[in-house]
């Protein structure tokens, strides 16, 4: 009973517009995270198979770059939603 | 006391990607608006069209200076990443990747140059310049020719019942229609990504840029706003590699759906 008082006068402190400013602010903290696990993961794999294969070094570095590349097409695609979401105000 | 509007970080960070217009053509009832970003995809197809030919027309069988540069990249792109893909379809399409190759590199690359930022000395205009790239519409429309170009290619090589009968992936017969509707919907999501991911990229490069130059005039002190340039030059060089790197990957990911479509390999 507390708890949804306490949204009834946030709501009325902010107001819609602050709603989706705090809503676009957290999804783009959400896909930072999703993105950044993502990309981490492939490069830790790409420096630990470099260094088990030094002279494949070329071909594997240029598979992360392209994979690394692929994620963020669609982080910025997410990001992109959340800026859509910001400039709805007012 | 900043009294001139503040040229390189604006009112927001956002003020220098979007679009400004800079003059209006009517025509009859039309308002037709040419953008500063227009004016930059045009400078960089005119720009095409003004080095390539003068480079050709060199003699020499060595490449010296920015003849060898474009050269590089030009086998680089064929040998390496066209070649692989097409096969024996190498010759057909690759004056088409080659194209949309420098001219992603060439409207990425005139956006970092502060173009808007010199002018504006010259004429009152702060807006004479941009990245073209940074514009949904430009990257759709690069999108569209890359649809294009899959499926016309795909249909004039196998026959319009052959290239619909590949979307039809071999899988048990109550499967097929969910699976033709997704390889359908593939089709469109595949170019509108490509368009997506480098309007993005280039966008949120340009628009953290700009926020990190805003970060200068906050605190009134020059040493801070010196660190703030210093990490905007430091930014400025990843969004260098950015410039190349999603060039070659719109180039990349076309090849990829062009072979797709004309040899699939089931």
């Amino acid at each position: 009973m507390f708890e949804c008082n306490l949204l009834a006068e946030g709501l009325q402190v902010f107001g819609d517009v602050g709603l989706s400013v705090l809503g676009a602010a957290i999804g783009a903290g959400l896909v930072v995270i999703g993105a950044a696990r993502g990309i981490g993961h492939i490069a830790g794999n790409t420096v630990e198979s470099i260094a088990r294969q030094p002279e494949a070094g070329g071909r594997i570095f240029s598979s992360m770059i392209i994979s690394a590349a692929l994620i963020e097409g669609f982080t910025f695609f997410a990001l992109i939603v959340c800026i859509l979401a910001l400039n709805k105000i007012g | 006391m900043i009294t001139k509007p503040v040229i390189l970080a604006a009112e927001n960070p956002l003020s220098h990607v979007v679009q400004h217009p800079l003059f209006t053509i009517h025509v009859g009832s039309l308002e037709l608006v040419f953008s500063n970003h227009m004016l930059m995809a045009l400078i960089a197809g005119v720009l095409m069209m003004l080095i390539f030919p003068l480079l050709v027309r060199q003699r020499t069988i060595v490449p010296r200076g920015a003849r060898n540069l474009v050269e590089a990249l030009c086998e680089f792109l064929r040998d390496k990443v066209i070649r692989p893909q097409l096969g024996e379809n190498t010759d057909r399409f690759v004056k088409y990747l080659w194209t949309i190759f420098f001219f992603i590199l060439f409207c990425n690359l005139l956006g970092m140059i502060p173009l808007a930022g010199i002018l504006y000395f010259l004429t009152g205009n702060s807006h004479l310049g941009g990245t073209a790239t940074c514009n949904i519409y430009i990257t759709g429309a690069l999108a569209v020719t890359a649809f294009i170009m899959i499926h016309l290619s795909g249909i004039r090589q196998q026959g319009l019942w052959n290239y619909i009968k590949n979307f039809t992936p071999p899988a048990p017969w109550p499967l097929v229609p969910i699976l033709f509707v997704l390889e359908l919907i593939g089709a469109f999501v595949k170019p509108f990504a490509l368009a997506i991911r480098l309007f993005a990229n280039m966008l949120a490069g340009h628009t953290v840029l700009g926020a990190l130059i805003g970060l200068a005039l906050v605190p009134r002190s020059y040493a801070i706003a010196g660190v703030t340039v210093m990490g905007a030059a430091a930014l400025s060089m990843l969004e260098l590699f950015v410039a190349f790197l999603q060039a070659y990957i719109f180039t990349f990911l076309t090849t990829l759906f062009l072979a797709a479509a004309v040899h699939p390999e089931h």
